[in-house]
């Protein structure tokens, strides 16, 4: 990829912030929590991609480091007091270390195995956050003290947003995600030609158990009120997973595009129709794992719209 | 290995127990204990029933069926719906529920798996999670998300002065281990039964020798819907569930496999008792168990398939 399609990306991606920054005032503290919202499935879905996606792993408990975020997020303001920033990096530090060691324990199973330790991971953490209630309340969950914050937590959110694109562009482009789809497309191969598979697994499991940490936390502040099965709800793994997949795992734009049309969708139907619009989302899953494995970037890849290769 | 592990894993919920001073080794207390026990034993047989269907589904076509659970869970709103709807024996209406349970397997085979086995292993893993999404949200429709139960003798047996078995416990091992013993039989001397298991051996080799694959896919997963729809029959009457209760039934399902070996029908048997016996003994002694016995099965899971992929019964190769 020339330096030309790196800098009109780059173009692309400072008019799309300049627009998010810009255009908010005008609109309702909803429309401004919808754009929040928006974002934090946008960091959500690109960090989902980078295990999944680009190496290959599926995780069908991702949630479990956003809901760590939120507990980290919570638990540290509430109960030690910390000013809300801080707490952020407390949470992505803490969800990274756990990633770490989950990732040398579960990354060594492959495919569905892995899937399932991960689904298995999600709901013991939840069973921990539930039963541990000197540290995170049980389930009663953890209530923060009542503030307006639309403005910083759309803020942090925009700014956790664009360093998690740029994060995600880099791995897409770098000697590091090549590794990564070598591990992908043959893990054999990658380690016979001496790539580090367990270093380059682990590595990439952190970095997208990192960012949700941060969405979590952030989330967690907006909505002053945390609690178990909200935290480690299975529909935000299943969202993560849908937005990526519908956009096309393993590129860049394709999560952030899938996130963007479909969470759009979601927040339209579900008001209206608050079962129907699972049951669409169930079979909808059904649909692009039947017949548009790679998503809309597949799409558009095979018609000559967008450029063959590994990423865009 | 599995074998340390597994001896660590029992004495764990003694262990703590013995920490946090509940556990007694008193007359009284032993009586509890041997209760507690027999109850988990008696609860192993609905277990294995949740194992059984999926390590059908995966010894003969590799596909983890991840809407399991949520074929037990539609197996007790069935139920349910013929004890309060018709006011029919939950037993009985066995004979209404399976036959169509097992109409909803085939279905499921035909319309959305057949074409996906033996392609990417994740495709099916994908296509199941969406379909149990909507099972769950059809079922939530119907019946709302309130918790339901069916009062189906729950008196006690008392065996001696201390000691007592829940009577619908009973009875849904009594249950269990005959539908496991009929399919079993099934398996090994009918000739579909043949079928399925020269399909499980080698898809290939049994197709060359005039067996229709797809037509024994069909029929597995039919009659693995009807064995989880029977597991659904067996906890609608003993616990509460409701539509979200059927990813952990799931997971179980899973642990146990996993435990007894994936593919092997003896082995989900024994890893559904040992489940349930480790996840009574963790509610019997540790405090606040009954929200911990959860963990049972997922530290099960993780970690027998760590140490020991293949399980306790499981073939060598994968």
């Amino acid at each position: 990829m020339s330096n030309w399609e790196h800098l009109r990306n780059f173009v692309v991606l400072a008019a799309a912030v300049v627009a998010l920054l810009f255009v908010p005032p005008i609109f309702s503290i909803y429309i401004r929590s919808f754009f929040m919202f928006m974002m934090l499935y946008v960091v959500l879905a690109l960090s989902w991609n980078i295990i999944s996606g680009y190496t290959g792993y599926v995780s069908f408990g991702h949630v479990v480091f956003y809901g760590i975020g939120s507990y980290a997020t919570g638990i540290l303001m509430v109960k030690a007091g910390w000013h809300w920033i801080p707490t952020l990096f407390a949470g992505a530090a803490v969800s990274g270390v756990f990633a770490a060691f989950l990732g040398y324990a579960v990354l060594r199973l492959k495919g569905p195995y892995f899937a399932i330790a991960m689904l298995g991971a999600a709901e013991g953490v939840r069973v921990i956050a539930t039963v541990w209630e000197s540290l995170t309340g049980g389930g009663d969950g953890i209530g923060f003290p009542n503030v307006e914050n639309s403005w910083e937590t759309y803020h942090a959110m925009l700014i956790l947003t664009i360093i998690t694109i740029i994060v995600a562009y880099w791995v897409g482009h770098s000697r590091f995600g090549i590794r990564l789809n070598a591990i992908r497309e043959d893990e054999i191969a990658a380690q016979s030609l001496g790539v580090n598979t367990t270093f380059y697994k682990i590595s990439a499991l952190v970095l997208s158990a990192i960012f949700p940490a941060v969405g979590g936390g952030i989330q967690s502040y907006k909505v002053l009120y945390i609690e178990p099965d909200s935290e480690f709800f299975i529909l935000v793994t299943i969202y993560m997973k849908l937005f990526a997949m519908f956009g096309g795992k393993g590129t860049v734009i394709g999560p952030i595009l899938g996130a963007v049309i479909l969470y759009s969708v979601q927040e339209i139907t579900w008001i209206k129709f608050p079962t129907a619009h699972l049951i669409a989302f169930g079979l909808f899953i059904i649909f692009v794992a039947r017949f548009m494995p790679r998503g809309l970037m597949g799409f558009a890849v095979d018609r000559g719209w967008a450029r063959k290769g590994m990423v865009h | 290995m599995l074998g340390a592990f597994l001896a660590v894993a029992y004495a764990l919920p003694f262990a703590v127990g013995i920490y946090t001073e509940s556990v007694f080794f008193d007359l009284q207390w032993l009586a509890d204990f041997t209760t507690v026990l027999l109850n988990g034993f008696m609860q192993g047989g609905v277990y294995a029933m949740f194992g059984a269907g999926l390590t059908l589904i995966f010894g003969v076509m590799r596909i983890i069926n991840v809407a399991h659970g949520e074929t037990v869970m539609l197996g007790a709103y069935m139920t349910w719906s013929a004890f309060f709807g018709l006011g029919v024996d939950p037993l009985l209406a066995l004979f209404l529920t399976l036959p169509l349970a097992f109409v909803w397997g085939w279905f499921v085979q035909k319309v959305l798996l057949n074409a996906v086995v033996g392609g990417p292993e994740l495709t099916p893993l994908l296509m199941t999670f969406g379909l149990g999404l909507v099972m769950i949200h059809v079922v939530e429709a119907i019946f709302t998300t309130d918790f339901r139960t069916i009062p189906y003798l729950p008196d006690a047996l008392r065996l001696s002065e201390n000691i007592s078995v829940g009577r619908n416990r009973l009875i849904s091992f009594v249950m269990a281990t005959v539908i496991s013993c009929g399919v079993y039989i099934f398996l090994k001397k009918h000739r579909i039964g043949k079928a399925i298991r020269a399909t499980a051996q080698n898809a290939d080799v049994a197709m060359v020798c005039g067996i229709n694959i797809f037509h024994i896919y069909m029929i597995t997963s039919g009659l693995a819907a009807a064995l989880a729809v029977a597991g659904g029959a067996l906890v609608s009457i003993q616990f509460g569930f409701n539509p979200e209760t059927g990813i952990f039934y799931t997971l179980q399902a899973f642990a146990i496999i996993v435990l007894g070996g994936r593919g092997n029908f003896i082995g989900a048997m024994i890893g559904g008792v040992m489940l349930a016996v480790m996840e009574s003994m963790i509610s019997f002694m540790v405090p606040n168990g009954t929200a911990m016995v959860e963990l049972a099965a997922y530290g099960l899971m993780i970690f027998v398939l760590l140490i020991r992929p293949r399980g306790l019964l499981g073939e060598k190769t994968d």
